[in-house]
């Protein structure tokens, strides 16, 4: 019945537009004739376009101020900090463009309104301007461009882990979960072979899919454990190697800056240093706008509950946007602590399985 | 143009014509374009009502709504749409707004009601051809809508339909990636043809049959725009086609051009050697010089619509030429700016990083022409006058968040979220849809020999205006969140944006009813509207070509002879008159405006 009696007043609305829009026109006819000079309505749109500027300005602002504190907060990686500056200065010239072209159209309009007693000014070209309007927008865009590729080319420049303690895990995405691998003790990553002797035969003979075709006799493969949660130690580089078994996917860590699709057969992978422990991180959003809300879900402080998570951001199928996982960044004494805890795979369900055959 | 050709055209109006030929099969240029012009508007019904749809699960994820199990059966059972239906909405929105109604209703619709026109020819190069154009847009519609009855229902993979998504033809991995995935290539398939024949016919036309007098330089800035537009899609179109079809053989002939190694429930298939990063390559190809195939024909008419309501000349018409003509050439080289994150050699970005922020320059070239084209301007807001003007608007806006997004660094944590989202909307929907609106409130007289009521024009105008901020200023914020999701509920980081999701729901909601204030106004119009007379044939006081004609124009346009042209189209306000036609001969030692 509300259905009804919404779509019914709806309706009556068109009603109203339709007959009131009609009777405007033919009182315009029966005053003016028939052709229209626009003279009445665009004095009328004039002044509502100065309106509508005015008014959008200002919600602009509203908006900005009230939305802005719940943006991502500042990046927790180091080479994130030069994406955000690279970010702030494209807001600044951006915010400086769309404001003096947009301030401008509307003036123009405003002011340029129609005229009966006035002639518009033949002005068909101008070399000089047209050359400014050229040359500035080239000069700021040389300037972001060349900011922009040095700042690519850090983000991918592996040798900068050379001689360094680094950290390497491999994230594998499939419809929908996130399978993540450590090395171990022996900080390496055991070897995997994609054949079908590997992984389709090694499931008919052992009873055990082995989708990521590990070689289980490798000893690097071991000791190598699958852990729920992704922990990371701050100050200390990671390299994440990718990859996906069914379709794409997209490793996604928005609090690190971090993204880089995972392709089946593609091997990819991306390097990043997180510069906060979650704790140091919480510590930070402490007290801040928004942070310092009550989230309704839990009751408390919404940065007492904070975490770093991990996402999927390319399409991969009806549960894309489930798959989600926690990151933890701690110091190097607590992820050893963790990391001593954790079992191999090879020693909870592998070792007896293989030895069964 | 000769009188022989002339003469045979006037021949040919004298055949007999049948309700079927006239109105169904069409040859007459004008007539097909209405024929864009209409399916167009249905499918942008029918686009605007899936994205209602997805629009509601976004605000009230938690809720149910009966009424939706009642129209959408299965797919919302409960009265919550489904995931699987819920991708299927965006894949399909995504389709039809791209192809049907911003390549069709745009480039379609006016290539084909302009371009004879406002080069003053009687016809396209090819009726024939241009017949066919539009039937095979029709019937690529019909297989893409056919695809929402089937049992497992429609494409459900991405508009971009990446593989191994939509790669393997198991509905296990993806429902839509079924039948309604054959479909949705048959459909593309259909399409490119569609805008082949199309595209080869306009760029025939509007270099061989010109009328006398009427050089390049002294074309309309719109039939540059229509031009580069064909040429666009001949060049780019092709791609499109040869990925899908190879998309296809991996589909059914399980080929392996996009795949590799997969690994599905614990076994490895028997793909080998292909890459799925391939087909991106492919379709960015084209899909990327497809947002200029949108943009183009809107600019052309917003700078053809500007000049005529400011009665002034449009700034820098070389200017315009030439910056159109680059980001055409240009265009071609941005593709894998899509593709900053895919696996891509991240040294290849650096050159797509040039090439894309490069394509900023012809871009600001053309806002500060348009800008001083108003400067010092007597203007009349007619309503395409209105639109013209949120055309720019909302172009300034989407192309602005551009840098961010070209710019690779930049474009890493924003690849693949709302603000992403947000930004093709805005530069290629919103501002694409008020070119198009504008486009059809200053021809429809010249369309259908009658007005559209003023009043319903100016609310659709300030509905859209203000509907449109109101969608897209907020959804810049949710800057980091990602898009494609059914649901944000598992993520603590992306959960905080509920009020603004519904803010944005409810804005789309407004600006879908606000379209029913056209879609009234146009049919009403089209019968019963203020009727356009012999002593009001120009009723925007233009100088183009088409206002030469009748108020009904016959099959050949002009009666007598085709008018010849002697100057550029813009002479507006010159030497005291508010405009001269290009029919009207150079007075003596007056110089052709186009000609500097």
């Amino acid at each position: 019945m509300t259905t009804f009696l919404i779509f019914f007043a709806i309706f009556l609305f068109f009603m109203v537009i339709f007959y009131v829009s009609k009777a405007l026109d033919l009182a315009r006819i029966t005053r003016e004739g028939q052709h229209n000079d626009y003279v009445g309505s665009t004095k009328v749109n004039a002044f509502l376009m100065m309106l509508f500027y005015i008014v959008g300005m200002i919600v602009l602002v509203m908006t900005t101020y009230h939305l802005a504190p719940r943006l991502l907060p500042e990046s927790a990686s180091q080479h994130g900090v030069a994406i955000d500056e690279m970010f702030d200065y494209t807001v600044y010239l951006t915010t400086f463009i769309f404001v003096l072209t947009q301030t401008i159209l509307f003036l123009f309009v405003y002011f340029y309104r129609y005229d009966k007693n006035r002639t518009a000014f033949y002005f068909p070209h101008n070399n000089k301007l047209e050359m400014i309007w050229t040359i500035v927008p080239a000069i700021a865009l040389v300037v972001l461009v060349f900011m922009g590729i040095n700042v690519w080319k850090d983000i991918f420049d592996f040798s900068k882990l050379e001689g360094k303690d680094v950290l390497h895990i491999e994230v594998t995405g499939k419809q929908f979960a996130w399978i993540v691998r450590y090395p171990g003790n022996d900080n390496k990553l055991g070897e995997r072979e994609i054949s079908f002797e590997n992984i389709n035969d090694f499931r008919e003979k052992y009873g055990i899919p082995n989708e990521l075709g590990i070689k289980w006799e490798e000893t690097a493969s071991q000791d190598d454990f699958y852990p729920n949660d992704i922990y990371l130690v701050k100050d200390k580089p990671v390299l994440v190697k990718l990859g996906a078994l069914d379709v794409i996917h997209s490793f996604y860590l928005p609090h690190f800056r971090v993204k880089m699709d995972c392709v089946p057969g593609l091997p990819t992978q991306f390097m990043f240093t997180p510069t906060y422990t979650t704790a140091e991180y919480k510590e930070r959003l402490k007290g801040r706008k928004f942070w310092k809300d009550i989230d309704p879900n839990t009751g408390e402080e919404r940065w007492k509950n904070f975490k770093f998570e991990l996402a999927c951001a390319e399409l991969c199928g009806r549960s894309h946007w489930g798959m989600q996982k926690n990151v933890v960044v701690v110091t190097q004494e607590e992820y050893d602590e963790w990391a001593a805890k954790q079992k191999p795979m090879y020693e909870m369900v592998m070792k007896d399985k293989l030895s069964k055959k | 143009m000769s009188t022989d050709i002339a003469h045979t055209h006037d021949d040919h109006g004298h055949h007999e014509e049948t309700w079927l030929t006239k109105y169904i099969f069409s040859q007459d240029h004008k007539m097909i374009s209405k024929q864009f012009l209409i399916t167009a508007i249905f499918w942008a019904f029918v686009g605007g009502l899936l994205s209602l749809f997805f629009r509601t699960q976004l605000a009230w994820p938690n809720e149910t709504f009966p009424l939706l199990e009642t129209l959408l059966g299965k797919w919302a059972e409960g009265g919550q749409i489904t995931s699987e239906f819920y991708y299927s909405l965006v894949t399909m929105h995504g389709t039809i707004l791209v192809f049907f109604v911003l390549t069709g209703g745009l480039s379609g619709t006016f290539s084909n009601l302009l371009i004879p026109f406002q080069i003053g020819a009687r016809d396209m190069a090819s009726p024939f051809m241009n017949m066919l154009s539009y039937w095979f847009f029709f019937a690529s519609g019909m297989v893409l809508f056919s695809s929402f009855f089937i049992q497992t229902g429609a494409a459900s993979g991405g508009w971009t339909a990446y593989p191994p998504l939509n790669g393997i033809r198991d509905v296990s991995i993806n429902l839509g990636s079924g039948l309604g995935f054959d479909l949705w290539i048959l459909s593309m398939a259909l399409f490119v043809v569609s805008s082949l024949l199309g595209g080869l016919n306009y760029v025939a036309t509007i270099i061989n049959l010109r009328t006398k007098g009427m050089t390049m330089m002294r074309l309309p800035l719109v039939m540059w725009a229509l031009l580069f537009t064909a040429v666009l899609g001949i060049l780019s179109f092709p791609a499109l086609l040869s990925a899908v079809v190879l998309l296809e053989f991996d589909r059914l002939l399980d080929t392996s051009f996009f795949l590799n190694n997969i690994v599905i429930g614990g076994d490895l298939l028997a793909y080998k050697g292909g890459s799925p990063v391939l087909f991106q390559h492919l379709f960015w190809f084209l899909g990327h010089p497809e947002v200029y195939i949108i943009i183009f024909p809107a600019m052309g008419m917003v700078s053809e619509i500007l000049s005529v309501n400011a009665k002034k000349p449009v700034f820098g018409y070389k200017a315009m030429i030439m910056s159109i003509g680059s980001i055409m050439v240009i265009g071609f080289f941005v593709w894998a700016h899509h593709m900053f994150v895919t696996g891509m050699n991240p040294n290849l970005g650096i050159v797509f990083i040039i090439f894309t922020m490069l394509i900023a320059i012809p871009s600001s070239i053309k806002v500060f022409n348009w800008l001083t084209t108003l400067w010092r301007g007597n203007i009349k807001l007619t309503p395409p006058m209105m639109f013209a003007i949120g055309f720019i608007s909302f172009f300034i806006f989407g192309g602005i968040t551009g840098l961010f997004l070209g710019n690779a660094p930049v474009d890493l944590p924003l690849h693949d979220t709302y603000f992403v989202v947000a930004h093709f909307h805005v530069v290629m929907g919103v501002s694409a849809f008020f070119g198009m609106w504008a486009g059809v409130y200053h021809w429809f007289p010249k369309m259908f020999g009658r007005f559209m009521n003023d009043t319903m024009a100016y609310i659709h105008f300030w509905g859209s205006l203000i509907g449109g901020y109101l969608v897209f200023i907020p959804m810049h914020f949710l800057t980091g969140v990602p898009r494609r999701y059914y649901s944000f509920e598992q993520f603590q980081t992306f959960d905080i944006f509920q009020d603004v999701n519904i803010i944005i729901t409810l804005g789309a909601f407004f600006v879908f009813i606000t379209q029913f204030v056209f879609v009234i106004n146009f049919f009403y119009s089209m019968f019963r509207g203020r009727k356009m007379t012999n002593d009001n044939l120009n009723p925007w006081g233009a100088n183009t070509l088409e206002w030469t004609t009748g108020v009904e124009p016959i099959h050949g346009n002009w009666p007598g002879d085709i008018p010849e042209v002697y100057r550029w189209p813009y002479d507006y306000s010159k030497n005291g008159q508010e405009f001269i036609p290009q029919t009207t001969p150079l007075a003596e030692g007056e110089k052709d405006g186009g000609e500097h």
